[in-house]
């Protein structure tokens, strides 16, 4: 037997937060003026008053919480099948049914409670009262647990049948009306709280049952002083707001719309569809002339300059001109220490300062002293990515510098001139013509054959596209 | 020296089934006390709450611990005691772990009070919840075994005393605890090797036993001080028929 005590305080999970919100939803029915309409239960010859209708719980919710009747419908549900409201036509059956059906709330004795779960001595007590009052009363599942009960409580059967005894008569000093609520009450009570076999368990807490073992923390200094520096680091952290987030990702989709095959189609034709592989022959790695959406793609962001061979080609030839072309070469060296193979990372670091950082090197790059102290350091144990912040700091400045200058140079505008627009393939005249059916070819082999045949027009089975 | 040891025996005997009988008489008032305490307490929060019930309630509860007090130091002591025979011992262990029971049931109310007493305010009688119970009567009465309560109706709730009801509960609440304690710690009862009464209470559900305890229960009543204005005649017979 377990005593549970306010004093001890925390031995009992917490009351779940949705019963209190539920009471507090029962509390608010009972008002006088926006309440609840309440009905009279008629019973043969006695009237029982405070009986309500579904519909009328499910009107009321609506009202009160400005929701729609569907989440009315699932409030209503909750309170029923957690006790708060039990029904009096079939109280076996805990559902709410939004018609005439009557039902009445539950006692605030009787509401479900994680602090004071009902105990097997409450449940048996109940079990021989019900055996008392009637013979036969029990149904099969409740026999099989009173016998069960009378095994594993064995030592304080007395006191079960006195005190059920006792309960009985304290009971008959009341009015028949007032009797039979009581009775429901208790029914309503232990069938959410010892459901019959079948029946799910509300208060079965599934995998977010709490385990005990973490709950039991010793709140002393230490603790709080963790506690504290978690919160101090949690403030410390960027935050964006979800409205700038979004905006962002707006900005990002309406610009890239254009260029989206699944959004704006592909010209001349998606390869998928039309068994042409001309859209891939075209946007393969290196063309000798690239299309115009991809021209204009370089002009979206400085990566995606960079990530596209082709533009990083033409961007080291303006560098060229500009005599800065070093820091293309320099990030190119970096990030093929990053990606590359492990084993070749020292060399590779090597050569990097060799061509880059030592001073009067061939190709020096201007990084700030403070950048350059630390790679220097970091190269004597050379790692993956111990070229980070100078890369990084190279990135920088040619996005801010030579990248703006490179779209508004000439170079850039030519190409984006010469760029062709491809044109879509003619439908065929008869519409529904059968295609000869064969095996697509596959992309990645496309790519390969135009990098062989460099220059030349890849092949093709449609007619009508231009070069 | 056997001579005096035998007076003593004998002594304790009778005096022991005296305590035993005195012991039994304590525990079945409790046992009574609890059961009325836990129908009052259903009603609190309800639309049958009011002061007189909370009054009620507040006297079942100290006539509760009052009898708790007694019991537990007639128990403790008479358990401590080693030279108490077998048969006596057995069955005071029964009474303990009956009273123990008990306490557990009247620990759990009163927290329940307590807590209910915070969601539902008597102050605001507009959240009373609506369960289609009609007015209390006499069970009160019944557990302090008075013919009849004269309850002054108040209709204002005067200042502070719920608070000063909470404080109080809380009091009582911890004292039931301290002594839950002091009896596990004073006395050691094995639950296990304590066996109920004979097959009169054993087998839960032949037909003869329910029968035999409705029949007493139907006796009870007619000879129970009929302090029950609210309840009718019919009901007499209804129970008689069973």
């Amino acid at each position: 037997m377990t005593i549970n005590t306010l004093a001890k305080g925390g031995l009992q999970p917490e009351q779940m937060s949705c019963f209190r919100k539920m009471e507090k939803v029962l509390v608010a029915m009972q008002d006088p003026d926006m309440g609840m309409k309440m009905r009279n239960q008629r019973l043969l010859i006695t009237v029982i008053p405070h009986a309500m209708t579904g519909h009328d719980i499910i009107t009321w919710l609506i009202q009160k919480y400005h929701i729609c009747e569907e989440e009315a419908l699932h409030l209503g549900e909750m309170l029923v099948k957690y006790g708060y409201i039990y029904p009096l036509k079939e109280p076996r059956c805990l559902v709410l049914r939004p018609d005439e059906s009557p039902y009445r709330f539950q006692t605030p004795y009787f509401w479900t409670s994680t602090r004071w779960p009902a105990s097997e001595l409450d449940y048996a007590i109940y079990l021989a009262k019900k055996n008392i009052r009637k013979q036969g009363e029990l149904m099969e599942y409740e026999k099989e647990r009173y016998s069960l009960l009378h095994k594993r409580i064995n030592h304080t059967w007395d006191f079960v049948v006195m005190q059920a005894r006792e309960q009985l008569r304290a009971s008959k000093q009341r009015r028949k009306a007032d009797r039979i609520v009581l009775e429901c009450q208790e029914q309503a009570y232990w069938l959410i709280n010892r459901p019959p076999p079948g029946v799910q368990n509300m208060l079965d807490w599934g995998l977010e049952r709490p385990n005990n073992f973490s709950t039991r923390v010793p709140l002393n200094s230490d603790y709080y002083k963790s506690e504290i520096e978690t919160s101090r680091r949690a403030l410390g952290r960027n935050r964006v707001k979800s409205s700038v987030c979004l905006e962002g990702f707006v900005k990002y989709s309406e610009q890239y719309q254009n260029h989206d095959p699944i959004m704006q189609g592909c010209l001349p034709s998606n390869p998928w569809i039309s068994d042409d592989i001309a859209y891939w022959m075209m946007n393969s790695e290196i063309v000798p002339v690239p299309t115009r959406l991809r021209v204009e793609r370089w002009s979206f962001s400085f990566m995606e300059l960079l990530s596209d061979a082709m533009g990083r080609r033409e961007f080291m030839t303006y560098l060229e001109k500009e005599f800065s072309a070093e820091n293309l070469h320099f990030w190119q060296a970096c990030e093929e220490i990053r990606h590359g193979e492990s084993s070749k990372i020292i060399e590779k670091v090597e050569d990097v300062y060799k061509n880059f950082l030592a001073p009067g090197a061939a190709r020096w790059v201007n990084i700030d002293s403070k950048t350059m102290d630390k790679t220097l350091e970091g190269i004597k144990r050379p790692h993956r990515f111990v070229m980070d912040d100078a890369q990084m700091h190279i990135y920088f400045l040619m996005k801010k510098d030579s990248y703006p200058r490179y779209l508004k140079s000439d170079l850039y505008k030519n190409m984006l001139a010469k760029a062709v627009v491809p044109q879509e393939t003619k439908k065929s005249v008869f519409p529904f013509m059968r295609r000869q059916r064969h095996s697509s070819p596959s992309p990645a082999q496309a790519g390969a054959q135009a990098a062989e045949e460099d220059g030349r027009a890849g092949t093709n089975s449609a007619a009508g596209s231009h070069f | 020296m056997p001579l005096v040891n035998n007076k003593v025996g004998d002594d304790c005997t009778a005096s022991g089934d005296k305590a035993l009988a005195d012991g039994k008489a304590l525990v079945d008032s409790l046992i009574k006390v609890v059961a009325c305490y836990r129908h009052l307490a259903s009603c609190v929060g309800g639309c049958t709450d009011s002061l007189q019930l909370r009054n009620e309630l507040r006297q079942t509860r100290e006539k509760a611990q009052n009898l708790a007090g007694d019991i537990c130091h007639h128990l403790t002591s008479h358990l401590r005691d080693k030279s108490l025979p077998d048969g006596q011992r057995k069955e005071m262990e029964l009474l303990w772990v009956a009273f123990s029971s008990c306490l557990e049931l009247l620990h759990v109310d009163m927290c329940k009070v307590l807590n209910i007493s915070g969601i539902v305010s008597l102050a605001d009688s507009a959240s009373l919840v609506h369960t289609g119970l009609e007015g209390c009567s006499d069970v009160a009465a019944r557990a302090l075994s008075l013919p009849d309560l004269n309850q002054a109706q108040t209709d204002s709730l005067p200042a502070g005393l719920e608070s000063q009801e909470r404080s109080t509960m809380e009091l009582e609440i911890s004292q039931i605890d301290r002594m839950i304690d002091d009896m596990e710690m004073k006395v050691n009862v094995l639950r296990w090797m304590v066996e109920p009464h004979g097959p009169q209470y054993a087998d839960p559900l032949s037909s003869t036993d329910s029968a035999s305890m409705a029949l007493q229960s139907i006796d009870e009543e007619q000879q129970a001080p009929t302090s029950q204005p609210l309840c009718q005649r019919s009901h007499i017979f209804v129970l008689l028929l069973l």
